[in-house]
């Protein structure tokens, strides 16, 4: 009746047919998202969460042009293996202010999510420019150029703000204006080590795991 | 929860019209359908009954699941699972295993622990996981920039309390850029008498002068360092940035802030305990 004659026309068209796929397979879609775009536990910062600096966000482009995230992930898993060995495990709540995150799925190297406070300045430095010098058995490739190349020539960093700023990040215009002055005089290695130096350091190890 | 219970009475729709509903076919409509062996056509046989069984299953499964399980909206299940709560949980049960070890090892003296080989094998291995990465593996320094740990030098002290401090809370040394405070034509006598120091004539230099007025305080007046300010020596021949002329002009006139971190929150009392052991051990 109705219901056989709507298959059969279903059938024998294929532009309605294409239409029929998408809209049941958007429905399994929509039921996976809707839910989370809701979430509040998505959009709260956890503990000391704050939008990256104008170094630090400068530092994360680096970190993402040079790959660093193909072999380094960013989320330390709730596995005591994982919680002992880097920290507390990855809150969803510190990723708000990651567009794109950077979580990776391979680790060609350790985790680096709670990389915070773990070596000093100089340490990142020597490694970087040349991993083996300080770790003889290290697969690193070296990033020798990093030390040349000012850090204000990656990209428009106050248009970067802005656009971020316009998704909601809490930037404020005071710190828009003097993000060009932060970088001013360094060096992509410095953003680069800033931004490292930063890494899961809103959740204190106190509260472990 | 109103999607996932939507979702659930569409799948239950769909079993219902599958296999209670069939939709009787009319005669002139069927002359159009193709027909396959003889007297196959869409829609003349049920579904077959284990796949209905298959997913009466999956269902009672899943309505089990949601009761005991968070999935329904904000209902956290009757068992009040968790993610956190296991990990937290495991994470205890974990610390609790090692507690007996633990209290044994922070109960011991430094002596005991060092005479004991399987303590300095375990301790050995946490000086690798957590420290080679600076200061080599054999802790002999790396790179004029991290310190020797097996030698008698200790810019920051080298008795248990002071390595144990530097250790928990990290040190930052600030030797200052001297460059534009002291005379540009001072700074070159005062290299001469800092390499030369320990030498019986150097009382003479003219750069001796210029040491007592900027150095002495944090490196004594006959340069015997000050751990205190982590300020090391400069009478013997250990230097960690290198005791070459440039080098040393390089430490007084653009200053050196080495770092080390801090491990308090990254290791325990016992596995501190442990390291300080190693490290103060007689080598």
């Amino acid at each position: 009746m109705t219901g056989m004659s709507l298959h059969k026309k279903l059938e024998e068209n294929t532009g309605l047919l294409i239409f029929g796929i998408l809209v049941v397979s958007a429905i399994g879609g929509l039921v996976q998202i809707l839910p989370v775009l809701n979430q509040e536990s998505l959009e709260t910062p956890t503990g000391s969460t704050e939008p990256y600096s104008a170094v630090a966000l400068t530092g994360r482009d680096i970190y993402i042009r040079e790959g660093c995230s193909v072999c380094h992930t960013q989320q330390v898993r709730p596995l005591i293996a994982e919680v002992e060995r880097y920290g507390p495990y990855s809150r969803s709540g510190e990723f708000v202010y990651d567009r794109p995150f950077l979580w990776g799925s391979k680790r060609t190297g350790p985790d680096l999510h709670r990389l915070a406070g773990k070596y000093s300045d100089d340490w990142h430095r020597v490694h970087l420019l040349d991993p083996r010098s300080v770790i003889p058995e290290s697969v690193m490739p070296a990033y020798p150029w990093l030390e040349d190349a000012p850090a204000s020539e990656v990209g428009d960093i106050q248009k970067k703000m802005q656009v971020l700023q316009r998704l909601g990040h809490p930037y404020t215009q005071d710190q828009i204006e003097a993000a060009p002055q932060q970088l001013e005089g360094l060096t992509e290695l410095d953003a680069l080590v800033a931004y490292l130096q930063q890494l899961g350091s809103a959740v204190s190890r106190e509260e472990a795991p | 929860m109103v999607l996932t219970l939507v979702s659930a009475a569409v799948v239950g729709w769909l079993i219902w019209s599958v296999y209670f509903s069939p939709t009787p076919h009319e005669p002139e409509e069927e002359l159009n359908e193709p027909v396959w062996d003889g007297d196959m056509r869409e829609g003349n046989a049920p579904a077959p009954m284990w796949w209905f069984w298959l997913i009466l299953g999956a269902t009672v499964f899943s309505v089990g699941y949601l009761m005991l399980y968070p999935g329904l909206g904000s209902f956290s299940g009757m068992l009040n699972w968790s993610q956190d709560a296991r990990v937290s949980n495991a994470y205890e049960h974990y610390q609790n295993q090692f507690q007996p070890v633990r209290e044994e090892i922070l109960a011991a003296s430094l002596e005991e622990l060092q005479s004991s080989s399987e303590r300095m094998n375990t301790a050995s291995r946490l000086f690798a996981r957590e420290c080679a990465a600076c200061h080599g593996r054999d802790a002999g320094g790396q790179l004029s920039m991290f310190p020797d740990l097996t030698d008698q030098e200790w810019q920051w002290g080298a008795t248990a309390e002071q390595v144990e401090q530097t250790l928990r809370s990290g040190r930052r040394a600030s030797m200052p850029a001297w460059s534009g405070v002291i005379e540009e034509s001072q700074i070159e006598p005062l290299v001469d008498y800092v390499i030369a120091m320990d030498d019986s004539d150097a009382e003479q230099m003219p750069g001796r002068a210029v040491y007592m007025t900027y150095c002495v305080a944090c490196h004594g007046a006959e340069g015997e360092g000050n751990a205190m300010f982590g300020a090391p020596s400069l009478q013997d021949d250990d230097w960690l940035y290198g005791g070459d002329r440039a080098s040393v002009l390089t430490s007084i006139a653009a200053g050196r802030a080495g770092v080390m971190p801090a491990f308090d929150d990254r290791l325990n009392d016992a596995q501190i305990r442990l390291l300080v052991a190693w490290l103060t051990r007689e080598q």
